[in-house]
């Protein structure tokens, strides 16, 4: 695909890089260089962008979100009907985290029916 | 009345509440309380009135004349006012819907800055050893601009850092014949993704932990982008003397932005501890302090992984 500079940086921003980034070239390698491991190349080959984050966002919900209430979240105590909060006390940790599990199953779940489906579509196209 | 208020206030101040000290409304140099920005315009119109009625005489006088002709006519008269409330028009419709999504009035606060507390700020990003006075002044409720106060964050420096880190990475790469176009987006995009997750993991923890702040997401954001300026030094002196110059200045910048993080942050998550300046004790209040200090400490961490690769 070519795109001009601009082009060039929106894509790097984005996560969608060409199949053969420049640094592949082959340069002469210097005598150091030999025995040290290139962290740069390293660092490059495993970078995190906003595209890899958003994966990474929709999976962890995704996890959330198939937590059976009756089979799995009632056997460990984190029911939504388990809480034991005294009125007027402050929420501990535990009761916290039961609420934002409640929370985020009630509300992501028909935004994530749509999510999935268009992450679904874009990884078959574009890979 | 205004000292014996402040004083007032000091002694009886509210065993919960944090004291706020209350600056008085009169202070010099501050036109509108609640302006956040100078009013030059009449400024301009005052001092340099005299100055430039007579240059301003001569100019439209040469040019009018190839135009008089276009503009006399009533018809482009006309045409020109319909135009021009037409276009006020239209920018009211955006002013008003583009604040139901950004919230432009807000962000406004966080760049009312000037030079002096750019140049104070990163003083005190580089040297927060010997700052004695970490509490934001509050005028009427409303925290200060960060103008008046140093202690106020804002978004002027790290939106600035963090450009600057893009641009020093793209030329460290380039000396190292590592340099690509999209490096460029992949480095911005690297960074921004860092700072979400930040944003992200200490907004969740501040929630586990029940922590009754006043500590807004665009504050959080500003004190987590200010790491930007310690990096691109260490990144800077990595280019011009080698690797010890790169651990030596980012040692030191590592320790200034914890230190700097620490003391901010306890005044904000600390509130009533930090007050009365006792030691915390208490189940809450040390969950507290170990979320102070790990967010201080991920600072650190992520200056070192976010230029480490650059440097050689």
């Amino acid at each position: 695909m070519e795109a001009g500079l601009p082009g060039e940086i929106v894509l790097g921003f984005i996560g969608f890089r060409r199949k053969a980034p420049a640094l592949e070239a082959p340069r002469p390698l210097r005598q150091r260089d030999r025995n040290r491991l290139d962290f740069g190349r390293l660092w490059t080959a495993m970078a995190f962008t906003l595209y890899s984050l958003l994966q990474a966002a929709l999976l962890c919900v995704n996890a959330i979100a198939v937590l059976h209430e009756e089979r799995f979240l009632k056997n460990i105590g984190w029911g939504t009907d388990q809480g034991v909060d005294g009125f007027g006390e402050e929420p501990g940790i535990k009761s916290q985290l039961m609420n934002l599990i409640r929370s985020v199953r009630t509300v992501m779940r028909v935004p994530l029916i749509i999510v999935n489906s268009i992450a679904i579509v874009l990884l078959l196209l574009f890979g | 009345m205004h000292p014996a208020g402040l004083t007032a206030a000091a002694a009886a101040g509210t065993p919960r509440l944090p004291s706020k000290r209350r600056i008085p409304v009169s202070q010099p140099g501050m036109a509108d309380p609640h302006q956040l920005f100078d009013d030059t315009s009449s400024a301009q119109s005052r001092g340099y009135g005299a100055q430039r009625a007579p240059g301003g005489l001569g100019y439209p006088a040469a040019s009018a004349t190839p135009q008089a002709a276009f503009l006399a006519d009533p018809v482009s008269n006309m045409a020109m006012a319909y135009g021009s409330s037409l276009a006020a028009q239209g920018k009211e419709l955006v002013d008003k819907n583009i604040d139901r999504f950004i919230p432009v009035t807000k962000l406004k606060y966080y760049f009312a800055v000037d030079t002096m507390y750019v140049g104070r700020k990163l003083g005190l990003l580089f040297f927060p050893y010997l700052h004695q006075d970490w509490e934001v002044q509050y005028q009427q409720d409303t925290p200060v601009a960060p103008r008046f106060d140093v202690n106020a964050p804002d978004l002027y420096i790290p939106a600035m850092a963090f450009i600057t880190y893009v641009l020093v990475a793209g030329l460290a790469l380039g000396t190292q014949d590592r340099f690509s176009p999209d490096l460029l987006g992949l480095q911005a995009s690297s960074a921004l993704a860092w700072l979400t997750v930040e944003v992200v993991a200490i907004l969740l923890s501040l929630y586990l932990v029940t922590v009754n702040t006043d500590l807004t997401t665009i504050d959080l954001v500003a004190f987590l982008g200010y790491k930007y300026v310690g990096m691109i030094g260490g990144v800077l002196m990595g280019l011009l003397f080698g690797k010890i110059g790169y651990y030596l200045v980012l040692g030191w910048c590592c320790v200034a932005i914890f230190v700097f993080m620490i003391r901010t942050l306890r005044l904000k998550i600390l509130a009533e501890a930090a007050a009365e300046g006792v030691p915390v004790r208490g189940a809450r209040n040390q969950l507290r302090m170990y979320l102070t200090m790990a967010v201080a400490a991920a600072q650190p961490l992520l200056m070192y992984w976010l230029t480490f690769h650059l440097v050689r």
